[in-house]
């Protein structure tokens, strides 16, 4: 029984982690109809920066706004760059290849300058793990996915209340509607770039304590993070959430119950058939197709 | 695109064949040869992707899995089981090609972004697979001790393998090649283009993409095999998604869809990372820049660019096929007179979406060899309607009886085998290929000669395509086209565009041609010449069922006119009669908000439905 | 265009058969070039230890050229990437073999990479010393000749020696085993367990993990279920640290063991989780050196940009591959010539004082003894506060 809790709250916190690349994924999605390929990469920046700054005898709050601060950069430069310019290709080729393209150059730079390896990111959150029912689990890792849903809850209230937050979600409704009515689509692409790689650059740094920050963490972490992002409905916030928890929570007990070795092709398998069965994704919505 | 790759003749094989003979004799060692022999793998598996990227359109991002499943077959085989080369080959392409089917079937449902989630998935089970399975794989220490590849009982040296590949690469350059100036490679670029079009052509699109899958994973399969026995090791290693991705790049930046371009791109990939070691740490850094470089600067590939160039210079001196006489439609195509019986009849048809009915139980005979015409205010229904009949959307409920047959669910493809045909209220040409193209695109259900006799080019393909190019040819001088056959589509007027659209549709020897606002857009002039090819049409046989808005062309050729209003049938009868129905002047003109109801045709409930069909 | 098919058939057979009788290989100098290649992983993740062998080797060969070279030929050193992957290491032994047509390799770092190198080293007949990659079975592989070297640690060996550390800190002989699920892993688990065999016990349990796991909690509740009191660890760092801390979370605290994976920045990333955590390595950089590795420790600082000694990644790796280049460059010295063949012959003569230990001879000609770092040479250290240090040097036990 211990065990079975063990690995959902160990699962608990690996799948916060692909629900924050998720939702980064799913904002970029909505705007632009294209993503950040190698948003994992944001996340790697947002860590490794961290960390640097730290190491430059930056202090932690402003070592993080800092790092926030050049993933908006980054976010925005990459959208202009590497996305717009290629927006129009129907079979998606363009801006997967420019954005892995700038992943790997991302990721190469990131290796020499910071190092292969790992290094770790303090935070009062892993300094001990709590236990509960003889299950032992870092504050992080629940702060993780509460972060993730909190994200969600307010990205909701966003959209809602806001002015920029209604232009969002016209533009992800109907983009030429929403341009012809008036609302700035460029803009409110660039704004949801910013805001994707914000709070992946801030999911970067909250897991960075716990799965340590290197320059090759993000591009598996990116990977999976599309994928839940597409099996949970990439066009619905809380589907990529609620997909990101499960698969989280799925891996660990295939390691848990099966093997750690078949964790990978059982998840994707999953991946494949959950696709065959909802094409749009567990909660998407459908994409307008015209005739 | 396929201009170069037409002035290709048999001096090009032969000059490839003794360049292929000589190359072991002038590579400066056995490391250049080997070298030379992987760019010719790299070679195969970027041609064979070229057909699924670059003329299907899909994006595959599991490329490698197909090479590691062919690789992996041939090692084990040889190794377990001693099987050489040439049953290794056969039994790896098999293999591959099998997955291939396995990885076809999603795009029935799944396009785009989705496919490539698909793809990348299917590249990490793969490698997964490869890793975990020990017992069979080796895992990550790999399989080694693969014995030297034979042909015909004879052992193969470095040198002969060479060859061997070689052979094998200049028939994947050929199968492309061929593949490519053919209905097949006509018909996976207009599924790329426009599938909806593809389909109201008679195109069965997933068998189309199917066959691209296929053909790709055997290329990628019989690419890992050579690769097993040149490297005598295969290891998890080279399987990843970063493979994928590099060969991916090799057919971008040759060029996707060209003929030339992913053997060139291979062979960039393949000496880049020699050149790239002199980067040391960096080199993956340059790697990435590169990458980005092509997308920026070369987005069509460097053949693709050469092409693009060269076709800008070559527009002005081609010469024009024009024909003098008009042909006749009947000399051209299959009409039969028509008997006056019911051509088309609709019991009780609905089609909603979400909680929105955008017709409502319309039941409507359309009779053989007549003009009917389907009106209504915006919003009515007309072409939901349309698009139920034409098996573009489902009929939630009711019947649809064509020629007899009931074919409530019938595909639009195969509905245009059975003689259906269609144009689009905003065109839905292939923009990217020819005139010519476009119509003979239309004619691929009726070619004879198989899959085997196109690529192999045997007589009866040949046969078929100089009937076929011929038929095209003078249906684009039926509709006055003759003059623009090498045009891209794109290029043409907007009256021309419409033009070509009856042209194509005519191809499929239609018993019913739907017209869906064919008037739309066009000159005055235009109109008129529109309303004396619909009336010849019908004389000849076509029975026509047209959408327009424009009142004056409907009065004037309509046999039978129905309104449909808010979704339901409000009027049906002669053109005079409904002039005159109350019903139909109060749609029309009874309130202001009639006429500025929303349109479900151009608004999210249409449109949700739209990948369904 | 249309006979195209046609032709190309009737091309393809003529291409055949003319190929099939023309066949014949590429002639081979007789002298190798004075170069000596490696195939490591420049870029990837691990690229510190290709680094830590481009340092060792390159101050090696720096060395020799300045005073003189070898038989009036100055060395080069030539390293090419495999980021890790088996079949770039393979085309790679090919590259400097065929094409640069050195005298002899270094290895890298991945155990993975070195075995798949066994058949074309083996084809071409060029000496290979292994500097990292610790695999049993690199070096023991039943060839005859056998051109595989390795101036390293040898998993069977550092089995032994862990197995029999883990067993005097076990009151009840009950060892648990962890290792990583790569070549390198999976190659060394039977060792383990052939080492526990020697020793009349068995393991408790074993168990894997992969590259980037972020939790190992379920495979260490198995391995504390079936009562294990040590554990013997085979794996790198970044892994090393999930495993303490799923030890924290699980609040388990048995003896902890490991190979030279863990050799890195493990101090670092798990801080005192890692505490007492014990390593196995061949040569360490930390503390006082000695007066010649104080000399290439200047020389790294100047050089190569390293700042401190806890800089030196991987820096059994560092004097691996300069002692290995030395015994190389003694074995042509011996030889007389720069024929590959006479160099094989001549690598069993070498005697030579290394920085890591008096080899003396280097190599012998039974299979094990192509190994030429001995176990009594291995050092066991502990991870204490953040740096690994010599066992005596901390409190641990």
């Amino acid at each position: 029984m211990s065990a079975a809790l063990q690995y959902f709250l160990a699962g608990l916190g690996i799948g916060g982690i692909y629900a924050l690349v998720a939702i980064g994924f799913h904002i970029m999605w909505s705007s632009a109809k294209a993503v950040n390929f190698a948003h994992g990469d944001t996340l790697m920046l947002g860590a490794v920066l961290t960390i640097v700054f730290l190491d430059h005898g930056i202090a932690m709050p402003l070592a993080i706004l800092l790092s926030i601060g050049v993933a908006i950069v980054f976010g925005v430069v990459l959208e202009r760059v590497a996305i717009r310019p290629f927006a129009d290709n129907a079979a998606s080729i363009g801006w997967m290849l420019t954005t892995i393209a700038i992943g790997i150059m991302l990721e190469s730079y990131a290796t020499i300058e910071f190092g292969a390896f790992a290094r770790p990111l303090p935070s009062p959150g892993v300094d001990k793990p709590i236990i509960i029912f003889g299950a032992g689990v870092f504050i992080q890792e629940l702060l993780i996915p509460f972060v993730a849903v909190l994200i969600v809850v307010l990205l909701g209230i966003f959209q809602r209340r806001t002015q920029l937050g209604r232009a969002m979600r016209a533009v992800a409704f109907n983009r030429v509607a929403a341009g012809i009515v008036g609302i700035n689509v460029l803009h409110v692409a660039m704004f949801s770039f910013a805001l994707a790689s914000a709070l992946g650059g801030l999911a970067g740094i909250l897991v960075a304590p716990v799965i340590q920050a290197s320059a090759t963490m993000g591009l598996l972490l990116g990977i999976k993070g599309f994928a839940v992002a597409i099996i949970g409905g990439i066009t619905s916030a809380p589907g990529v959430v609620i997909a990101g928890l499960l698969y989280g929570i799925i891996e660990k007990f295939v390691d848990g119950y099966i093997s750690t070795a078949a964790r990978e092709a059982v998840g994707f398998s999953l991946v494949i058939i959950v696709l065959m069965l909802f094409p749009q994704g567990l909660f998407g919505r459908r994409e307008l197709v015209k005739v | 695109m396929s201009r170069i790759a037409r002035h290709f003749n048999p001096a090009f094989v032969v000059a490839a064949a003794i360049l292929i003979l000589a190359l072991p004799h002038i590579a400066a060692n056995e490391y250049e040869l080997r070298l030379i022999t992987l760019l010719l793998i790299y070679a195969i598996i970027a041609l064979g992707l070229n057909v699924l990227v670059g003329l299907t359109g899909l994006v595959s991002l599991g490329q490698a899995g197909l090479y590691a499943i062919g690789a992996y077959t041939a090692a084990i085989l040889a190794t377990r089981l001693g099987v050489g080369l040439v049953p290794g080959l056969i039994l790896g392409m098999a293999f591959a090609g099998a997955f291939g089917v396995l990885l076809a079937y999603p795009t029935v449902r799944v396009r785009g972004v989705y496919l490539a989630v698909v793809t990348i998935a299917f590249g990490i089970i793969v490698e997964n697979v490869a890793i975990e399975w020990d017992s069979l794989t080796g895992s990550w220490v790999g399989i080694s001790n693969v014995p030297a590849p034979t042909l015909l009982g004879l052992p193969l040296d470095t040198n002969a393998y060479f060859i061997v590949v070689g052979a094998s690469a200049l028939i994947a350059f050929l199968v492309n090649l061929n593949l490519m100036n053919s209905r097949f490679g006509r018909a996976m670029r207009a599924t790329a283009q426009s599938e909806i079009a593809a389909r109201s052509l008679g195109i069965n699109v997933v068998a189309i993409r199917t066959l691209a899958f296929v053909v790709s994973a055997m290329a990628a399969g019989a690419a890992g095999v050579f690769y097993v026995y040149l490297n005598k090791y295969i290891s998890p290693d080279i399987f990843s998604f970063t493979d994928s991705i590099r060969f991916l790049l090799m057919v971008i930046l040759g060029g996707s869809g060209t003929a030339l371009g992913p053997v060139v791109g291979a062979s960039i990939m393949t000496y880049l990372p020699e050149y790239l070691q002199a980067f040391g740490p960096w080199q993956a850094f340059a790697y990435g820049l590169l990458l980005a470089a092509v997308m920026f600067f070369l987005p069509r590939g460097i053949v693709g660019s050469v092409e693009h160039f060269l076709s800008g210079r070559m527009a002005e001196a081609r010469p024009d096929t024009v024909r003098e006489e008009r042909p006749r439609l009947a000399d051209i195509v299959a009409v039969d007179p028509a008997d006056g019986s019911a051509c088309l009849d609709a019991r009780g048809v609905s089609v909603a979406f979400g909680g929105l009915v955008a017709v409502d139980k319309v039941d409507e005979t359309v009779d053989s060899g007549k003009i009917h015409a389907l009106i209504g205010p915006n919003g009515a229904g007309k072409s939901t309607f349309l698009n139920a009949i034409s098996g573009v959307y489902r009929a939630d409920s009711g019947s649809i009886t064509f020629l007899g047959r009931d074919t409530t669910r019938l595909n639009s493809h195969q509905l245009a085998r059975l003689g259906l045909a269609r144009t689009f209220q905003n065109t839905e040409l292939f923009s990217n290929m020819t005139v010519l193209e476009n119509v003979l695109v239309a004619f691929h259900k009726e070619y004879r000669s198989n899959i085997f006799s196109t690529i192999c080019r045997l007589p009866s393909f040949r046969r078929d395509e100089r009937h076929f190019r011929e038929a095209a040819i003078a249906l684009l001088g039926f509709v006055g086209l003759s003059a623009y056959a090498h045009e891209k589509a794109e290029n043409l007027a907007f009256g021309h565009q419409r033009q070509l659209e009856i042209a194509r549709a005519l191809a499929l020897s239609p018993k019913l041609l739907l017209l869906d606002e064919p008037a739309a857009g066009l000159t005055h002039a235009e109109i008129e010449q529109l309303i004396a090819l619909v009336r010849e049409l019908a004389a000849s046989g076509i029975t026509i069922l047209i959408v327009e808005h424009h009142v004056e062309l409907i009065m004037e050729i309509s046999d039978h006119v129905t309104v449909l209003d808010y979704g339901e049938l409000i009027a049906s009868g002669s053109a005079e009669e409904v002039q005159t129905d109350p019903k139909v002047i109060e749609a029309y003109f009874g309130s202001q908000s009639f006429g500025d109801g929303p349109e479900p045709a151009a608004g999210p409930g249409a449109g949700s439905a739209g990948g369904e069909a | 265009m249309s006979k195209i098919a046609l032709r190309a058939s009737i091309g393809g057979a003529a291409v055949f058969a003319t190929a099939i009788a023309l066949g014949t290989g590429p002639v081979n100098a007789a002298e190798a070039n004075p170069c000596i290649g490696n195939s490591g992983p420049v870029t990837g993740p691990a690229a510190f230890g290709g680094k830590s062998i481009r340092m060792g080797a390159e101050m090696a060969v720096d060395e020799i050229n300045a005073a003189g070279g070898v038989l009036g030929k100055k060395l080069k050193f030539i390293q090419y990437d495999d980021r890790g992957a088996p079949p770039r290491g393979v085309d790679n032994v090919r590259r400097i073999g065929l094409r640069d047509n050195c005298v002899a390799m270094l290895g890298g770092y991945h155990s993975t990479v070195a075995l798949a190198m066994r058949d074309p080293i083996h084809e071409i007949k060029m000496v290979y010393v292994g500097v990292i990659a610790a695999n049993t079975k690199v070096i023991e592989n039943g060839r005859n000749p056998n051109y595989m070297f390795r101036v390293s640690a040898k998993d069977r060996w550092v089995s032994k020696f862990l197995v029999a550390e883990a067993l005097k800190r076990s009151p009840n002989n009950k060892v648990g085993i962890m290792y990583e699920n790569t070549g390198w892993g999976k190659g060394a688990y039977p060792n383990i367990q052939a080492a526990l065999r020697e020793q009349g016990t068995k393991e408790v349990g074993a168990e894997t993990f992969n590259w980037r796991d972020t939790d190992m909690t379920p495979q260490l509740i198995r391995l504390r279920k079936a009562g294990a009191e040590s554990l013997v660890m085979w794996g790198l760092d970044r892994e090393g640290n999930q495993i303490m801390r799923s030890l924290q979370k699980i609040g388990w605290n048995p003896v902890k063991i490991g190979a030279w994976g863990f050799a890195g920045n493990l101090g670092e990333l798990a801080g005192k989780l890692a505490n007492c955590a014990l390593i196995m390595q061949t040569y360490s950089w930390m503390g006082k050196l000695e007066p010649r590795a104080q000399k290439l420790y200047d020389t790294m600082k100047k050089r190569y940009g390293i700042k401190s000694q806890k800089e030196i990644r991987m820096g059994s790796g560092v004097a691996d591959a300069y002692d290995a280049i030395h015994i190389i460059a003694k074995a042509i010295k011996i030889a007389g010539s720069y024929d590959r063949q006479k160099v094989y012959e001549a690598m069993f003569s070498v005697k030579h004082n290394g920085l890591v230990m008096n080899y003396n001879p280097a190599f012998e000609r039974t299979e094990e003894r192509h190994d030429a770092i001995l176990p009594s040479a291995y050092k066991l250290t502990a991870w204490y506060n953040g740096e690994l240090l010599p066992l005596s040097q901390t409190p641990c036990k």
